[in-house]
């Protein structure tokens, strides 16, 4: 009812996006994620440097109601990070594929959004 | 929705349980806290069988007053917590937590008229100005006190209490019975009741608080506010080893009353071991960032555990994240402490409750 499923994104099945731009990767999570997180208080961004691992933590985002992991779309190096969530992270909330940006990671492999979901794929998935 | 002490209970509404909980701290929210129990007890025997089942001393107020107090285990733990309302002179309406129902009926007899009522908790600065507009009387019921008045034509109970740190009213409202007719269908209705009790009197108290400016808010809020006010959960800072005493809630006890109370022995006891050696006492934590604190999470001092947190969250009002511990009572407030949340450290200081005073 009403999620916003953007078509010029890549998405995972842990509810995160990936947005190509000039060969690196920006990441976020999906609106789907932010309306079943509820608000969001608090996020422990990745260092800048730090090594992402498609499937594995990339940092943590919490709510009033629990704790979440946001898993790495893809391999690569962590190399910009939205440090303006640090005091305001309910813009995760309000646009999670705008303002509400993670980081930006450099990929292993410039192919690498070719193995997500399309949105297509990621909206059967939560319809499903 | 979520499963709450065998109860469907909305966890947020719309705008989300940040948006509640400041809506409750600066202007009104309504919630729908029809879970909690009502046990009415009456006749000739109800004050003393209350006097002697309960730890607080009914002796302190008289009909048309509302009371905290203590259900205790005969070892001094608090079975429940709850709120006297002491509607007329031969009729107690004794709210426990939804879960402790039938072990407040165990120990004060009486009927379980849970199912009857709707209860509606109308909380913040403009609650009063918000009941006012639905039913004059009731918002005339001052801090504390219990009326029954009428709201056209229907019965409604209202007590000057609250969960929030906010003044406000609670209105125990019939679910079934005639309406005030006239009124437009109900459509948000109040949330948590079963089916069959929508349309009644209870689901359009509901929606004319909701049209008189009150903003429904749920258990997510309902809990981030009992937290910023320091007020204890059962099943968290109050339970099974817990007395009122390790609580900081001793002003419930009447030790003096005649006849005594259950579990008065066990609890004079604990108070004399405390004397000698202090034992714990309920702190608040409050953590140097908005991390949310969580129940279960370490509380340390020096890299040695001294407690760990019973409930936590963030304040909305702190920006912060917050939470309540039992720790050696002579932890002072303003000791610097670590919490571990899953793994890493983070500072924290011990502060005395509430957290956020209104």
């Amino acid at each position: 009812m009403g999620v916003n499923v953007p078509e010029d994104l890549r998405y995972t099945s842990g509810h995160e996006w990936a947005r190509l731009e000039g060969g690196r990767v920006r990441v976020g999570i999906t609106d789907y994620a932010q309306d079943a997180l509820g608000d969001i208080v608090y996020i422990g961004l990745p260092a800048p440097g730090a090594t992402a691992t498609a499937g594995e933590s990339l940092c943590e985002l919490e709510s009033t109601k629990s704790v979440s992991d946001v898993y790495a779309p893809v391999d690569g190096t962590v190399v910009e990070v939205n440090s303006e969530l640090v005091d305001a992270p309910q813009r995760v909330n309000e646009d999670p594929y705008g303002e509400g940006w993670i980081c930006v990671i450099d990929p292993v492999s410039p192919d690498a959004l070719q193995s997500l979901l399309d949105p297509e794929a990621y909206r059967g998935l939560i319809e499903a | 929705m979520v499963a709450f002490g065998g109860w469907e209970m909305p966890l947020e509404y719309g705008p989300g349980t940040v948006a509640e909980h400041l809506a409750c701290r600066h202007h009104c929210v309504v919630f729908d806290v029809s879970h909690l129990g009502t046990v009415r007890v009456v006749g000739e025997g109800a004050y003393q069988v209350l006097q002697h089942a309960l730890s607080n001393d009914l002796a302190k107020i008289g009909p048309g007053r509302a009371q905290y107090t203590h259900l205790l285990d005969d070892d001094g733990s608090v079975a429940d917590d709850l709120i006297v309302w002491w509607v007329a002179e031969e009729r107690f309406d004794v709210m426990p937590n939804a879960s402790n129902t039938s072990r407040a009926l165990a120990a004060l007899g009486g009927r379980d008229v849970t199912a009857e009522r709707a209860v509606l908790a109308v909380q913040g600065p403009e609650a009063r100005a918000v009941v006012a507009k639905v039913c004059p009387p009731a918002a005339e019921v001052p801090r504390f006190s219990v009326r029954v008045v009428d709201w056209g034509g229907t019965q409604v109970v209202v007590a000057g209490t609250g969960y929030t740190g906010e003044d406000g009213l609670e209105l125990a409202v019939p679910v079934a019975g005639p309406g005030r007719g006239g009124a437009p269908a109900p459509t948000a209705g109040a949330a948590s009741r079963p089916a069959e009790g929508a349309g009644g009197p209870a689901a359009e108290l509901w929606d004319a608080l909701l049209g008189a400016g009150a903003l429904p808010a749920g258990l997510g809020a309902r809990d981030t506010l009992r937290l910023e006010a320091g007020l204890p959960l059962h099943g968290h800072e109050l339970g099974p080893g817990i007395t009122p005493l390790e609580a900081g809630l001793s002003w419930v006890v009447a030790w003096d009353k005649p006849g005594g109370f259950r579990g008065r022995d066990a609890l004079v006891a604990r108070r004399h071991a405390r004397e000698q050696a202090p034992g714990r006492a309920l702190r608040g934590i409050v953590g140097e960032g908005r991390q949310p604190l969580r129940s279960g999470y370490p509380v340390l001092v020096g890299g040695t555990a001294i407690g760990e947190l019973t409930s936590g969250n963030f304040s909305p009002v702190l920006g912060r994240g917050i939470g309540m511990a039992f720790v050696p009572a002579d932890v002072a407030p303003g000791t610097a402490v670590q919490v571990e949340a899953r793994g890493r450290r983070l500072a924290g200081r011990v502060v005395k409750l509430p957290f956020v005073k209104r």
